[in-house]
């Protein structure tokens, strides 16, 4: 039996057992835990933590910290992972590994201290500027979370890009049991910089940008193929699919379970990678569902968008795309429901 | 079976660690558990809260919804929670500290505990959660007196205090003992 540990603790204490060599931060709530825990925690274990002058300047510790083969973490929420894009987008074009947990709050500029799913496309989108997109993972439950920062850093390091753990601020103040995994011994990287000049590493002023966005093109698509992670339930013969992630994701499951045990034909996916997009999840899908349904805690909707643009990839372009969007917090259940209804009988106009 | 319990007081009475220990105590005996605070701004004014949930199999969302219970140790707490909680649900009270009228939902249980008395007597203030939580345990009828007690000093023990088991149970008990 696992212990109750609150989502912020345990996925600091997985990357400190996923071999995390390096931390910098700046705290912010709702992500602070993962800054306080890691305080007393990475030099107990033997590691770095720095809590630097601010988002962008921890953002280019950890760039350093990289740079001379270091596992590295930063974490933050809502504006200030915004704060940190100009490291983010510097450290994909250096073609940097780096873990980044986004604890989402909800809202734009300062927002509110409450759980949000506002930032879903800046995440995906890949925040900065430039043209490249970081690996997005978002977890549903504590012990997801855990597992997700575990695969976080490996995924990070195979494909020399920056993976996100998006989560929202009600996962990261929950608790719930979870175990973890065992340590992880992690050499420090052999292709990083070594004051030997082993590894010599081309200026960006200089390199040619064609040839590296060709290399960089074909890992997208390697990531893509490779990459998807979701969970499905009832998708065969749904009349309507709800498609969401983190705690609505849990939450659409919850109605989806419900409505099976009254025989009515719902189907949910539950995304877990929200870059790449788990488009393969679609093959399962009916082929004479009514509509899809996101399930967010945002004022308008976002992933909504990304539902639409493989819907039609995958042939469901005529499929009406509806999305349920709910005010900071935890979406209840019963006002999720109360939505549905609508737009089951037709009051609701929808989004694609 | 699904269990959903919402535990309120202001910040310092201990209502955050009664609802951890309740979860605790839920896993202590095999099931799921969920435990989530209300976070952030609504901690500055002096009131806490928080939900937990606990069931056999897994536990979709861990949101509060509509209690089963609400364990309430101040008038705020009562006034603004016996809105949300389940028809046939309990409100638990402190009786000492609730003293507004009470009987304002026919359709609902309302159980007072003289818990600030009770915590004098054994001279053990800081207690008062752990009387509160005997009493609720009881009343849901979910896990016996000593499996909660077990689960409880399990927990203390694994932070590192266990000087508190004695007192603890004998809180415990006398809460169990109340209703």
């Amino acid at each position: 039996m696992g212990d109750m540990v609150k989502g912020n603790i345990a996925m600091a204490e997985a990357a400190i057992r996923a071999g995390m060599h390096m931390y910098a931060g700046y705290p912010i709530t709702p992500s602070s835990e993962i800054m306080e825990y890691m305080s007393w925690r990475a030099q107990e274990a033997g590691r770095q933590y720095i809590q630097a002058e601010s988002e962008l300047g921890a953002m280019y510790m950890v760039y350093g910290a990289a740079s001379v083969g270091s596992r590295v973490l930063t974490a933050s929420s809502g504006l200030g992972i915004s704060l940190k894009q100009e490291g983010v987008s510097y450290m994909q074009a250096a073609d940097y590994p780096c873990v980044m947990i986004s604890v989402c709050r909800y809202g734009d500029g300062l927002g509110s201290l409450q759980s949000g799913q506002t930032d879903y496309l800046r995440e995906t989108r890949g925040g900065g500027n430039g043209d490249y997109r970081n690996i997005v993972l978002s977890p549903s439950s504590v012990q997801e979370a855990v597992d997700l920062v575990y695969l976080a850093f490996d995924l990070s390091e195979k494909y020399r890009n920056i993976v996100v753990i998006l989560t929202e601020g009600a996962l990261g103040q929950m608790m719930e049991d979870c175990e973890y995994p065992d340590y992880k011994e992690v050499p420090f990287y052999d292709w990083a910089f070594d004051g030997k000049h082993t590894n010599p590493q081309p200026s960006q002023m200089t390199m040619d940008l064609y040839e590296r966005a060709q290399r960089r093109n074909a890992l997208r698509a390697e990531i893509t193929e490779n990459e998807q992670r979701w969970e499905a339930v009832g998708v065969e013969d749904a009349e309507y699919v709800f498609f969401a992630y983190g705690i609505p994701g849990r939450i659409a499951l919850g109605i989806v379970d419900d409505a099976r045990k009254r025989g009515e034909k719902l189907g949910v996916v539950r995304a877990i990678s929200l870059w790449p997009f788990p488009q393969k999840a679609f093959d399962a899908i009916n082929k004479d569902v009514k509509g899809f349904v996101t399930i967010e805690t945002a004022d308008d909707g976002q992933m909504v968008e990304d539902v639409a643009l493989f819907a039609k990839k995958k042939g469901f372009g005529d499929v009406p795309c509806y999305t349920i969007t709910s005010p900071p917090g935890v979406p209840k259940t019963v006002d999720v429901l109360k939505k549905f209804e609508a737009i089951k009988a037709g009051e609701v106009k929808e989004v694609f | 079976m699904l269990k959903e319990v919402v535990f309120a007081g202001f910040g310092g009475q201990g209502v955050l660690t009664a609802g951890l220990i309740l979860s605790q105590v839920a896993l202590f005996s095999g099931k799921k558990a969920t435990w989530m605070p209300e976070y952030g701004a609504a901690m500055r004014g002096g009131t806490a809260n928080c939900t937990v949930k606990y069931s056999d199999g897994r536990i979709f969302s861990p949101g509060q919804e509509a209690p089963d219970a609400i364990m309430a140790l101040n008038i705020p707490s009562f006034n603004r929670f016996i809105k949300i909680l389940k028809p046939g649900g309990i409100m638990l009270i402190d009786s000492d500290i609730v003293t507004c009228d009470t009987n304002v939902r026919d359709d609902v249980k309302v159980v007072g505990v003289p818990a600030t008395t009770i915590v004098n007597e054994l001279n053990n203030p800081r207690g008062l959660n752990i009387v509160m939580l005997g009493a609720l345990v009881k009343l849901m009828g979910d896990y016996s007196e000593q499996e909660a007690i077990d689960g409880m000093n399990d927990m203390f023990s694994k932070k590192g205090k266990n000087a508190f088991e004695a007192a603890n149970t004998e809180a415990f008990k006398r809460g169990y003992a109340s209703v």
